[in-house]
């Protein structure tokens, strides 16, 4: 009954959060470029303005996956508060990435068909090192359980250095930053228009952009469980993280999928090797 | 119990005969359909009944079936020997007549006084019963239409059907006989009797091209049978006993028995065409399609599979065990690699199927309850959803002439229905929470322990993500309003139908199957206490019953949005200029409309089967060596 009760709390409160980093990330961007920036709830404006549009489609499969996308992210982000199983959430997530890649692939068009292409690369390259993240936590608590990290006195932190880095690689593909936002590009006219969302328009865009904001408290979850044992700690961690990832945004050129590949799967899943040799030996 | 185990094995023999001598269209139709009923009912007769041990009397009173067996045997090898003649091969002939003479030795040095039983079911037995006689009826049944729109197609003046499901029936008796067999005997003659089956099914269609594929298939899996005789001699050295049952009774003893358990191993993998075996299941795509889908689900590899599995408690906790897992886990990833540089449906299945089968082998290895439990719903799961992938693929392949995913691209226009089943058998072999997926899952979570296991699954998870999704997504396409849908002949439709709602309804009912079948397995204590749905373990847990009912709930809420899709306005899409009427078009230099198109990236640099292939083979021997290595 309480995992209900904190999956249900979870699924509402999300997309708030969400949707408020969303505007202080936009705040943020504008004052390492020393602008104004719009307020922070603009996000919110922006989506409410796409529910509000007209229905426009290119067939009715993107109408489907727009909505499983949205479902699946916040089922997703019901298991993680109610306290589950961190491969099953994994793979829960997952469903809502395969179906926006399906959805973008259902449009006989050549940008979000290359979008499409370019996701799966970046989905490629993510998720080897979130699952070894979770078996690095299960080296520590014993158990996939996200329950069992709430039991440690230690922050996990201590023992999983490398692996929070190697998360950083998945959180700035995750949050579609530079150097990793090839397949959902921020800025228009540019080669690829908008991926993997160029054909998703008004109420459906709005679907995906609020299944987005799921995933991103999802993933800084993921990240806040670094430092379970301390509430100011974890925050502190949480907000410098997320600063970190601007600072990335902004001084990062977007880069190709070679690059993207190379790199993760070479250095991130390297360091989470090594730093999972460290757990067994120990 | 005996007259149910008469009909599992015998049946079909009986009912390839008849398909064979009876050459009428409506015989044979009748014979397969109602074969595949009997078989139905009574694997399930079968599984209701539990664990069993039997001795057969003797034959017709004449000789006991022990002899038979062994008769029928040598005569196999006759004929195997005598087809490596006539395709001028040298390794069929010296892997085939190596077997002839080691396995007279063996049957020389045995103590033929000493009563075995020949036949044992446990669960795991009965389950691969199961799913033999039931997937591979389906897809039997399946072959019905489809040889026939085959031979038009090909122009045939004489049907050569008679022959395809003498061998095609066949298979499903000699399976049944491999996984109830007790005496490792029985065992290796059904091994053998499935090596020679698929030889015959990959060659039908006897162009040039068929032949090769079905020479490399039989020396492939000679050699595999010579691995099993050696395998054989050894363990009988050792232990004295050509019952499987005292085999594993007796565990890991020594050097010479673990290496003939290597040996047996080796076998399992050609048969399951593990790297850098897996080139002759590749080669068997030139087979019409219910044989691919045959090989693939229900049959041949699954022989391969079960074969490690089944001695698995024998070689528990030793380091060839761990060897296998290396094994498994390394053709996992590999296999995963090569699938995404491929565009053609069949080859993309294939090393689908390939890389799943190393995800079992690499269970098998790993040898917790946990990782046993997650090889047997993997085989479970992934018969029901590849037999389907094929058999949708061979219905695609009948009406468009191509059986490569570029040319499926927007499919959903001119085979809605063929194309929602596909899209729905994908997704079972990608999503949670189906049981494909739930495997992985649980073969994640077994493998945790074991580190470099353990990064070779999380790879090749991520890798089978890419080419099932990208295939799944441009099946989807525009209809226009008002189309017909496609038409497509009864016993088409009635296994297709069966075994989509099969791979989902069989998801759903996982936490059923679990305790009803797997966990009795395991009397010392199963992996998972399953309440409401939900199968726990003290590491994890997977919320069947909840998540089924939430994203299906999801669904049917996303499916009646979409159902209300007309209300929208419907738009081409955007094309960097102005759309022209022609769709696939754009308004391009002097009013002239420019087409374009796009296509997959096959990222064919990193993953193409040059690339790959010869890396990876070397690596997978260099990994068989050190397996076998471990157990001397």
């Amino acid at each position: 009954m309480k995992a209900i009760i904190l999956a249900i709390l979870g699924i509402i409160i999300a997309p708030v959060l969400g949707g408020l980093i969303a505007g202080l990330d936009r705040r943020l961007t504008a004052w390492f470029q020393s602008r104004q920036g719009p307020p922070i709830l603009q996000p919110f404006y922006d989506v409410a303005k796409l529910f509000g549009k007209e229905k426009m489609v290119v067939n009715q499969w993107q109408v489907l996956c727009a909505w499983v996308y949205m479902i699946a992210a916040a089922v997703s982000v019901g298991l993680f508060f109610a306290q589950s199983d961190l491969l099953l959430i994994f793979f829960v997530q997952a469903i809502g990435a395969v179906f926006l890649v399906m959805g973008a692939l259902a449009a006989k068009s050549p940008y979000s068909q290359v979008g499409a292409q370019r996701e799966l690369i970046q989905i490629l390259a993510y998720e080897p090192i979130l699952i070894l993240v979770f078996v690095g936590i299960f080296l520590t608590t014993g158990s996939f359980k996200l329950e069992a990290v709430w039991a440690l006195d230690s922050p996990m932190l201590a023992k999983l250095p490398l692996l929070y880095i190697a998360l950083g690689y998945a959180l700035t593909i995750k949050l579609r930053k530079s150097p990793f936002d090839f397949s959902t590009s921020h800025h228009g006219h540019q080669e690829l228009v908008k991926g993997v969302l160029t054909e998703f328009s008004g109420p459906y865009l709005g679907l995906v952009e609020l299944a987005h904001w799921y995933e991103t408290i999802l993933v800084l979850g993921l990240c806040a469980i670094f430092w379970s044992t301390n509430v100011v700690w974890m925050a502190v961690l949480l907000v410098a993280t997320y600063f970190l990832e601007v600072l990335v945004d902004n001084t990062m050129a977007r880069m190709t999928w070679r690059w993207m590949l190379k790199r993760v799967w070479l250095i991130g899943m390297g360091m989470s090797v090594v730093n999972l040799i460290w757990l067994y030996a120990g | 119990m005996s007259n149910l185990l008469l009909l599992l094995i015998l049946l079909p023999v009986a009912a390839a005969l008849v398909c064979y001598f009876v050459r009428s269209r409506a015989v044979r139709s009748l014979t397969v359909t109602a074969t595949g009923a009997i078989l139905t009912v009574a694997s399930l007769g079968l599984l209701a009944q539990g664990e069993f041990t039997y001795s057969p009397g003797s034959f017709l009173g004449i000789m006991s079936w022990d002899v038979l067996i062994t008769v029928l045997d040598f005569a196999l090898l006759v004929i195997m020997f005598f087809y490596g003649l006539k395709l001028k091969n040298l390794l069929i002939q010296i892997f085939v007549a190596a077997q002839f003479v080691l396995l007279l030795w063996l049957e020389a040095t045995i103590d033929h006084g000493m009563e075995i039983p020949a036949l044992y079911g446990d669960n795991l037995s009965l389950i691969m019963v199961a799913i033999i006689s039931i997937v591979g009826s389906l897809i039997c049944i399946f072959a019905i239409p489809y040889m026939k729109e085959h031979e038009e197609h090909l122009h045939l003046t004489k049907s050569k059907q008679p022959r395809f499901f003498f061998f095609l029936v066949l298979f499903l008796g000699a399976m049944n006989g491999l996984v109830l067999a007790n005496n490792i005997l029985w065992l290796y003659f059904f091994f053998e009797v499935t090596t020679f089956c698929s030889f015959m099914l990959i060659g039908h269609d006897e162009t040039e091209i068929a032949t090769r594929n079905a020479t490399r298939a039989l020396w492939m899996n000679s050699l595999g049978g010579l691995a099993f005789v050696i395998g054989m001699i050894l363990m009988e050295a050792k232990l004295g006993t050509v019952s499987i049952q005292a085999i594993l009774a007796a565990g890991p003893q020594g050097a010479i028995m673990l290496t003939g358990l290597g040996f047996i191993c080796l076998a399992g993998f050609t048969k399951a065409a593990q790297m850098p075996f897996q080139s002759w299941l590749l080669g068997a795509m030139v087979a019409p399609t219910p044989v691919s889908a045959l090989l693939h689900s229900s049959t041949m590899v699954k022989a391969g599979v079960y074969v490690i599995l089944r001695f698995a408690p024998a070689y528990a906790g030793t380091f060839l065990s761990y060897g296998i897992a290396l094994c498994g886990a390394f053709t996992f990833v590999a296999c995963a690699a090569l699938a995404i540089g491929q565009s053609n449906g069949k080859k993309i299945l294939a090393y689908s199927t390939i890389s799943n089968l190393g995800l079992i082998i690499a269970c098998a290895g790993i040898n917790t309850p946990l990782a046993i439990t997650a090889a047997i719903m993997l085989i479970i799961f992934h018969a029901v959803s590849k037999s389907l992938l094929f058999l949708c693929v061979g219905t695609i392949e009948h009406g468009i002439g191509s059986r490569d995913v570029e040319d499926m691209r927007g499919l959903y226009a001119r085979m809605p229905r063929t194309t929602v089943i596909t899209i729905v058998g994908i997704l079972t072999m990608l999503l949670p929470p189906f049981g494909v997926l739930m495997s992985k899952w649980m073969a994640i979570e077994a493998a945790s322990q074991f580190l470099i296991p353990v990064v070779l699954m999380a790879m090749g998870s991520a890798l089978t993500v890419v080419y099932w999704a990208r295939w799944g997504g441009l099946l989807m396409g525009t209809r226009e309003r008002g189309a017909q849908p496609e038409s497509q002949a009864t016993l088409t439709r009635l296994p297709l139908t069966i075994l989509v709602i099969g791979s989902v309804v069989l998801a759903l009912i996982a936490p059923v199957i679990y305790s009803g079948l797997i966990a009795p397995l395991f009397p010392e204590g199963a992996p998972f206490q399953v309440s409401l749905g939900v199968l726990s373990s003290t590491q994890g847990g997977f919320a069947v019953y909840p998540l089924f009912l939430v994203l299906g709930v999801g669904l049917l809420f996303a499916l009646k949005a979409t159902s209300g899709w007309r209300k929208a306005k419907e738009v081409a899409p955007y094309v960097s200029g102005s759309n022209v009427e022609t769709p696939g078009s754009y308004n391009g230099p002097m009013d002239q409309p420019v087409s374009f198109s796009a296509g997959n990236m096959y990222l064919g640099e990193l993953f193409g089967e040059n690339k790959i292939t010869a890396a990876a083979n070397a690596v997978a021997i260099a990994l068989i060596v050190l397996m076998m290595g471990g157990a001397l």
